[in-house]
C-alpha cells in the first residue's frame, strides 16, 4: 500500500473547514465526528514517528500530548482554508511550543496544505519544514518561533488587531498553544495580563500541561500550581480539561466556547500526558528531544499506536508496517573533510 | 507638569518631539498606522500622537518583551506598528526582535528613544551604546540614525512605505531641522557627502554627531585642513561605495557616531576598508566599549568619551601626522 495517501481510512471531517458548525452529542453525527477525530490523532502521532525517525530529530514527548487537541481544533474548531492559508476572514491558530513541530506539521500535512510525503524532509536543510517553525516558509504556520515565551504576546496583538478590524471580524478567534515548562517565562503573563486588560474575548490561551519540562516534571523543575487560580487571578476565563486525550471533551468544550463572549480572555488547562500512547515516551523528559534511534525503534512505536489506537479504528495493519519500510533516514547532504560528530539528541 | 505638555511644534527642535509631530502627521495620511507605547509617552514624544491619534496608540504598560510581541501580531492583521520604548532597553526585547520580528520579517517599525549618551542624565541603566553590535547583525533588519529633523521625518515615511522591520534611533537632544542640504532626499542604503571641502582627511559619521562633524571640519579648515564629511544615516543597510570612494581620496578618515567604538560605525567602516588594501588609517570617536556609562552631564560625557568637534579635530591631525612620519 502506498501509506502516504490517506484518503481511503480517512478524510477531515469537514467538507469546507472555513465554516465551524455545533456537532452536539445528540445530533447523529456526533458518533461520527469522534471516531474521525480519534483517527486523526492517531495519524498525527503515527506519520509523527516516520517524520522524526527519517529525520533524526524531533520532540515526540510535546508532539504526542497535542495530538488529540490539534485533532479537534483543525477538524472541528478552527475556520481555516488550506487552499488558501492566507485566507483574510480564517481564524489563527499559533503554536507557541514551538519544538512539538512534528506534530503540528503532520496535521497540516494530513489538511492538504502541503504532502505528506514531505514530512522525511523535516530538519533537512533545503526542506521547508524547519527544525522550529518559519511562518515564511511552510504553508499554513502563522509565525516564526522556537525561543519560548514569545508567541503568546503575538497572539494578544493579532486579537487587538482583529478587534480594530471592526465587527466583521468579530467572528473570527485567535488560538495559541502554550507549553506548560514554556509558562516559566514572564513574558507569558505579561501576555495574559494584557489580553485580560484588554478584555481580549476573541482569543483562547490553550496550556499543553503534560506535567514535563525539557528536563523533568515541573513539579520539581518549576512548578505551576495553583496554576488555574493564578489564570484566573489573571482575570482569565478559565477551562480545564480533566483528560485531553478524549476528544468528546474536548469537542464539547470548543462547541461551548463559541457561545462565550464575556469580555474575558479564555484559558484551557489541558491535563495531558507527556508522550501519551508511547510507552517508553510517557512522563519521560528523555523522550522530550529525542526521535526513534533507528527505523526498528519506529516500527516498535508504530505498532504499539496501531495496536491501541489503530487497530480499533478500524485501521489495516499494512499501514504500520508501510509506514515502517518507508523511513528512509535522511543524512547530511554533503560529507566533511573534517570529521565533525554530532550526534543527534 | 511641564513634562506632560505638549511642546508647540515650532518651537521645539528635540528630535523626539519632532518625532511625535511627524508620526501623527503620517498617520493621518496611512490609516493602519498604531503607535505601541511602554509607559514613557512623554519622554518619548509619543504623547503628541497620542494627542492627535488617541485611538491609535496602543499601551502595554512595563511590559518590553510583550510591547515587540504584541506589535508582531498587530502587524499580522495589516497595521504598522511603531512601538517605542527607550533604545537602551531594547536589551529587554531583543530576543523578541530578532526570532519573532526579525526572523518571521514582519513590518514593524521600532523606535529606539533616548539613543545613545543623551538620557537627561539618565545614567549607565538607560545609556545605549553599545547595542548597534547587534542589531547591525540582525537579518532582514533595517537600521536607521538620522542626524536631524528633517532627515527623521523622511526616514519615518520611508519606514512606513517599505514592508519589512526597521530600527530607527531617535535622540533626546535638539538638532537642527535641516543638517545636510535644502532639497535633500534620504534614500534608504545611502550616505551622503555633507562637506566637500577637500582631501586632507575624511570623517564619517552617523547621526547626532553629523554636527560635531561638521563643527570640526570648519575647525579643520580654519587650519588650513581640507576635509570631506560623509554622513550615514542608513546603518543598515549600509553604504559602502561611499566609504570605499572616500577610502580612494583621502589619506587618513576617522569615524563619529553616538555609540561605543566597536560593533557600530566604525566597525561598518573597517570591515568595508579592511580587505581592500587601500591602507587608509581609520580613528574612532564614540564611547568606551569597556564601560559603562555613569551619570553626569552630557557636556561631561562628551568631554570625558572625547566625543566634542575639538576631539575629532585632534584626532584627525595626530593621524596627519603620524602618517607623516
Amino acid at each position: 500500500m502506498d501509506p502516504f495517501d490517506v484518503r481511503e481510512f480517512w478524510q477531515p471531517w469537514r467538507a469546507r473547514p472555513i465554516t465551524s458548525v455545533d456537532c452536539l452529542p445528540f445530533h447523529g453525527e456526533y458518533a461520527d465526528l469522534l471516531r474521525n477525530t480519534e483517527t486523526l490523532a492517531y495519524l498525527i502521532r503515527s506519520y509523527t514517528v516516520h517524520e522524526m525517525t527519517c529525520a533524526g530529530l524531533g520532540h515526540p514527548g510535546g508532539s504526542f500530548s497535542e495530538a488529540e487537541f490539534l485533532a479537534v481544533l483543525y477538524n472541528y474548531a478552527l475556520r481555516h482554508d488550506p487552499r488558501d492559508p492566507k485566507w483574510a476572514m480564517r481564524d489563527v491558530f499559533y503554536l507557541s511550543k514551538c519544538h512539538a513541530c512534528p506534530g503540528h506539521y503532520t496535521a497540516l500535512a494530513l489538511f492538504g496544505y502541503f504532502p505528506l510525503t514531505d514530512l522525511k524532509g523535516y530538519g533537512c536543510w533545503d526542506s521547508h519544514l524547519e527544525s522550529h517553525p518559519d511562518w515564511l516558509r511552510t504553508p499554513g504556520i502563522e509565525i516564526s518561533g522556537g525561543s519560548l515565551g514569545q508567541i503568546p504576546g503575538v497572539a494578544v496583538g493579532r486579537a487587538l488587531g482583529m478587534r480594530r478590524n471592526g465587527p466583521d471580524h468579530n467572528d473570527r478567534t485567535v488560538y495559541v498553544l502554550t507549553g506548560d515548562g514554556e509558562c516559566n517565562e514572564g513574558s507569558v503573563w505579561e501576555a495574559f495580563m494584557a489580553a485580560s486588560h484588554y478584555r481580549l474575548d476573541n482569543m483562547v490561551f490553550v496550556v499543553d500541561y503534560n506535567k514535563v519540562q525539557a528536563k523533568g516534571f515541573l513539579s520539581q523543575d518549576m512548578s505551576l500550581e495553583p496554576f488555574a487560580d493564578k489564570l484566573r487571578a489573571f482575570g482569565l476565563d478559565v477551562y480545564e480539561v480533566r483528560n485531553g486525550h478524549d476528544v468528546s471533551e474536548l469537542v464539547n468544550l470548543f462547541t461551548q466556547l463559541r457561545q462565550l463572549r464575556r469580555g474575558r480572555p479564555i484559558a484551557i488547562i489541558l491535563n495531558t500526558v507527556k508522550g501519551k500512547k508511547v510507552s517508553e515516551c510517557q512522563y519521560n523528559p528523555n523522550w522530550h528531544t529525542s526521535a526513534p534511534r533507528d527505523a526498528a525503534a519506529a516500527g516498535a512505536w508504530l505498532r504499539e499506536l496501531w495496536e491501541q489506537d489503530g487497530k480499533r479504528l478500524g485501521i489495516p495493519a499494512e499501514l504500520p508496517a508501510a509506514l515502517h519500510t518507508a523511513i528512509e533516514i535522511v543524512g547530511p547532504l554533503h560529507g566533511n573533510p573534517d570529521q565533525i560528530t554530532d550526534r543527534q539528541a | 507638569m511641564a513634562q506632560f505638555t505638549i511642546p508647540a511644534r515650532e518651537k521645539t527642535t528635540e528630535m523626539r518631539f519632532q518625532m511625535g509631530y511627524a508620526l501623527a502627521d503620517l498617520a493621518a495620511e496611512h490609516p493602519r498606522i498604531v503607535a505601541v507605547d511602554a509607559d514613557l509617552r512623554t519622554s518619548s514624544g509619543l504623547h503628541i500622537f497620542e494627542h492627535f491619534h488617541p485611538d491609535k496608540l496602543v499601551k502595554v504598560g512595563i511590559a518590553e518583551q510583550n510591547l515587540m510581541a504584541i506589535s508582531a501580531g498587530l502587524s499580522q492583521e495589516g497595521y504598522i506598528p511603531f512601538p517605542c520604548t527607550f533604545d537602551a532597553f531594547c536589551r529587554r526585547y531583543m530576543d523578541q526582535l530578532y526570532v519573532t520580528v526579525a526572523y518571521g520579517n514582519l513590518n514593524v517599525k521600532v523606535l529606539g528613544a533616548y539613543a545613545g549618551l543623551f538620557t537627561g542624565k539618565a545614567g549607565a541603566t538607560h545609556q545605549s551604546d553599545k547595542e548597534l553590535g547587534i542589531l547591525l547583525r540582525i537579518p532582514n533588519l533595517t537600521v536607521i540614525e538620522p542626524g536631524c529633523n528633517d532627515e527623521m521625518a523622511q526616514a519615518l515615511r520611508v519606514a512606513v512605505e517599505t514592508p519589512g522591520p526597521f530600527y530607527l534611533r531617535i535622540v533626546r537632544c535638539e538638532v537642527a531641522q535641516n543638517e545636510v542640504a535644502d532639497g535633500y532626499r534620504f534614500r534608504l542604503g545611502k550616505g551622503v557627502t555633507v562637506v566637500d571641502d577637500g582631501v586632507d582627511a575624511g570623517i564619517v559619521c552617523t547621526g547626532y554627531m553629523i554636527r560635531t562633524a561638521k563643527a570640526a571640519a570648519r575647525k579643520l579648515r580654519d587650519k588650513g585642513i581640507r576635509v570631506r564629511v560623509d554622513h550615514h544615516p542608513s546603518l543598515k543597510p549600509f553604504d559602502r561605495d561611499l566609504v570605499r570612494d572616500l577610502a580612494g581620496k583621502v589619506p587618513v578618515i576617522v569615524t563619529a557616531e553616538n555609540h561605543c567604538r566597536s560593533g557600530g560605525l566604525y566597525s561598518l567602516v573597517a570591515e568595508t576598508l579592511a580587505g581592500t588594501g587601500c591602507g587608509v588609517p581609520v580613528g574612532a570617536i564614540g564611547t568606551d566599549p569597556d564601560d559603562f556609562i555613569h551619570t553626569g552631564h552630557v557636556n561631561d560625557l562628551l568631554d570625558h568619551y572625547e566625543m566634542t568637534s575639538e576631539h575629532v579635530l585632534q584626532k584627525v591631525v595626530g593621524l596627519l601626522t603620524s602618517r607623516a612620519r
